[in-house]
């Protein structure tokens, strides 16, 4: 496994325009504040005002300007995608790793969990507590973490099962490393293509999920989410204000997953020579 | 024989704990709400219907007034007979408003899922076959674009472009309203309403078939079989349908089916978008009108098809396939 993510996988043309989607998407995150003069609950006095010179994609039935709510919308997207990343990413790692390592009962006991919890679709489990809890963002992080860690520990556990095995891991433990020695220096180094691939499919899910939620009406009202917009502008179909509301919103949340994928299937792409080099088209 | 049988087994626990999980969090969440825990089963509609007596018969009926273990039991017993309770919202059995809905919502997943899986397959083939030239770099590149898309998008995009602005097909609904079409006429009208959500779902959905046939086509092409069959003269044809075609089939097989719980998932944003009138589009004004059994009856159904698809996939694959039978 000893590839270099970095240069195998982001040689790949996809993989550089997805990469610089989402960069454009995270600086216009981080900018929000100086790339518009309106707050983004700022009641402007026109409703449904097409795009002109101060409102660039104009007003929704709020009287909003819809592209503050698109740029900080695009903050909530990232915030949730980065923290739902980091935690369950994390939660993958421990239990996968730990699972292997340690075995037995324990090892059980955890993939017995898993594999429950990976037979029924995630978005079932979101719906429904989304429905009694309407939570707020930050509980809306946790539960998507929550729901989602299962998948990666996975993954990670089959992948250490093989790497525990290695001559040098054996070497280690004879010399009496502890396990946690091991996984530290040894077994996580390794893992690092993996866990960015890992780390790209939960914040697809993550951005995917959120926007889900918004689109169902069922996440916190007071949160700017691109689904939620979506779903606003989607009963407004019969006056061409969609042109300017509904598109636009669409687009940046269809570019921010379609990104991912690509930056996915690139590395996965990288990690499999196999398939690697049909993909440079050298046949 | 004894560890097929215990791996059958094994897999069945998982699918019982996964099912457990979902009644648990059915029964305990309206009971976690803050308030009275009767309006948080029943939602806000019950709250006009109710009487002094309904709510005694009701409060008898969930066992509200006895300890939590009689609670579940009686939770329990109830959806053991098929009860899913009353929807106050449509005034109606929840399980015959969910049986009203189920099969245009089978329509819809049946049409799309033969659909995308016999065009992924051929595209399939043919980018797998011509792997490296600019033909399969476009389809690779158009077909994972193409499935990145969430398909909500994916369904408002067609409703915008051939619904709103072409006026091509219809924008909402399964069946013209009052038009009281009988025979070809009502066929034709089924049809029409269903063009564009299909279109909607194979689109997103094509991509990954696609990516697995033809993976497997460009490993495949490299056996020694296909080199035989070249070599005793087999028309390109059929070494390409034939020889690669079939022998890639399995693996599409497995994913089909363990694609189809994500596709149950998507069609309810797709019947959403076009207001088809599905289990999806139920979901949403049951959300809205927070209508708490019938939200919980629908979210049980989808959890019960998806594992019992799940189950019955897994089973088939190790009848399909005698490595995967061998080696457990």
């Amino acid at each position: 496994m000893h590839i270099d993510p970095l240069r195998d996988g982001f040689s790949n043309r996809f993989a550089l325009m997805a990469l610089s989607i989402l960069l454009a998407i995270i600086l216009m995150a981080i900018l929000a504040p100086v790339l518009t003069r309106f707050p983004p609950d700022y009641y402007t006095g026109q409703i449904f005002s097409p795009p002109s010179y101060s409102h660039p994609l104009g007003t929704d039935s709020m009287g909003q300007d819809i592209w503050s709510r698109l740029l900080f919308g695009a903050r909530t997207t990232l915030f949730v995608a980065a923290s739902v990343t980091l935690i369950s990413t994390l939660l993958s790692f421990l239990v996968g790793a730990s699972a292997a390592l340690i075995g037995g009962l324990y090892e059980s006991f955890w993939m017995r969990i898993v594999d429950a919890m990976s037979s029924v679709p995630p978005m079932i489990v979101m719906i429904l507590l989304a429905a009694y809890l309407r939570p707020n963002l930050l509980v809306m992080v946790l539960l998507l973490s929550f729901l989602s860690w299962p998948i990666g520990a996975r993954i990670i556990r089959s992948q250490v099962l093989s790497l525990k095995e290695r001559g040098h891991v054996y070497a280690s433990r004879t010399f009496g490393a502890s396990w946690w020695h091991i996984l530290k220096s040894h077994i996580a180094p390794e893992l690092g293509p993996l866990l960015t691939a890992i780390m790209i499919q939960d914040a697809r899910r993550a951005v995917f999920m959120e926007a889900a939620m918004g689109f169902l009406g069922v996440s916190d009202p007071m949160v700017i989410s691109w689904g939620k917009m979506m779903q606003q502008a989607l009963a407004f179909t019969y006056l061409n204000v969609w042109e300017w509301w509904l598109l636009p919103t669409g687009f940046a949340l269809s570019l921010t997953l379609v990104s991912l994928s690509f930056l996915g299937l690139s590395l996965e792409t990288a990690m499999d020579p196999r398939l690697r080099k049909d993909e440079l088209g050298a046949e | 024989m004894n560890d097929k049988r215990a791996s059958c087994r094994s897999l069945l626990l998982n699918y019982i704990i996964a099912l457990a999980f979902i009644i648990a969090m059915n029964f305990i969440l309206p009971r976690l709400m803050p308030g009275d825990p009767l309006h948080a089963i029943y939602g806000d509609e019950a709250l006009v219907a109710m009487t002094p007596e309904l709510e005694k018969s009701l409060i008898k009926e969930f066992a509200l007034d006895r300890s939590w273990i009689e609670q579940l039991q009686a939770y329990i017993i109830g959806l053991l007979q098929g009860d899913l309770g009353f929807s106050y919202y449509y005034k109606e059995q929840v399980t015959s408003v969910i049986m009203g809905a189920l099969p245009w919502t089978m329509l819809l997943i049946v049409l799309a899922l033969v659909m995308a899986t016999a065009l992924g397959i051929i595209l399939g083939i043919e980018s797998g076959y011509r792997r490296g030239r600019p033909q399969d770099h476009l389809m690779v590149a158009g077909l994972m674009f193409l499935s990145g898309f969430p398909m909500f998008f994916m369904g408002i995009l067609l409703l915008l472009i051939f619904g709103v602005s072409l006026g091509w097909a219809p924008l909402s609904g399964a069946v013209t309203p009052y038009a009281g079409l009988e025979g070809i006429d009502y066929f034709m009208d089924v049809l029409s309403h269903l063009i564009l959500p299909v279109t909607a779902l194979v689109l997103v959905l094509v991509g990954e078939t696609f990516l697995i046939t033809r993976n497997t086509v460009v490993s495949l092409l490299e056996e020694p079989f296909i080199l035989t069959a070249r070599g005793k003269g087999c028309s390109e044809l059929a070494v390409k349908y034939a020889h690669v075609g079939r022998n890639s089939l399995l693996p599409v097989v497995t994913k089909t089916g363990m694609s189809i719980p994500l596709l149950l998932v998507q069609t309810i944003f797709i019947e959403i978008v076009f207001s088809y009138p599905g289990v999806g589009l139920l979901l949403t004004s049951a959300l809205d009108a927070r209508d708490y059994p019938l939200i919980q009856g629908i979210l049980l159904l989808i959890t019960v098809l998806v594992l019992t698809i799940n189950f019955l996939v897994d089973i088939l694959y190790k009848r399909l396939d005698p490595r995967v039978r061998y080696a457990h």
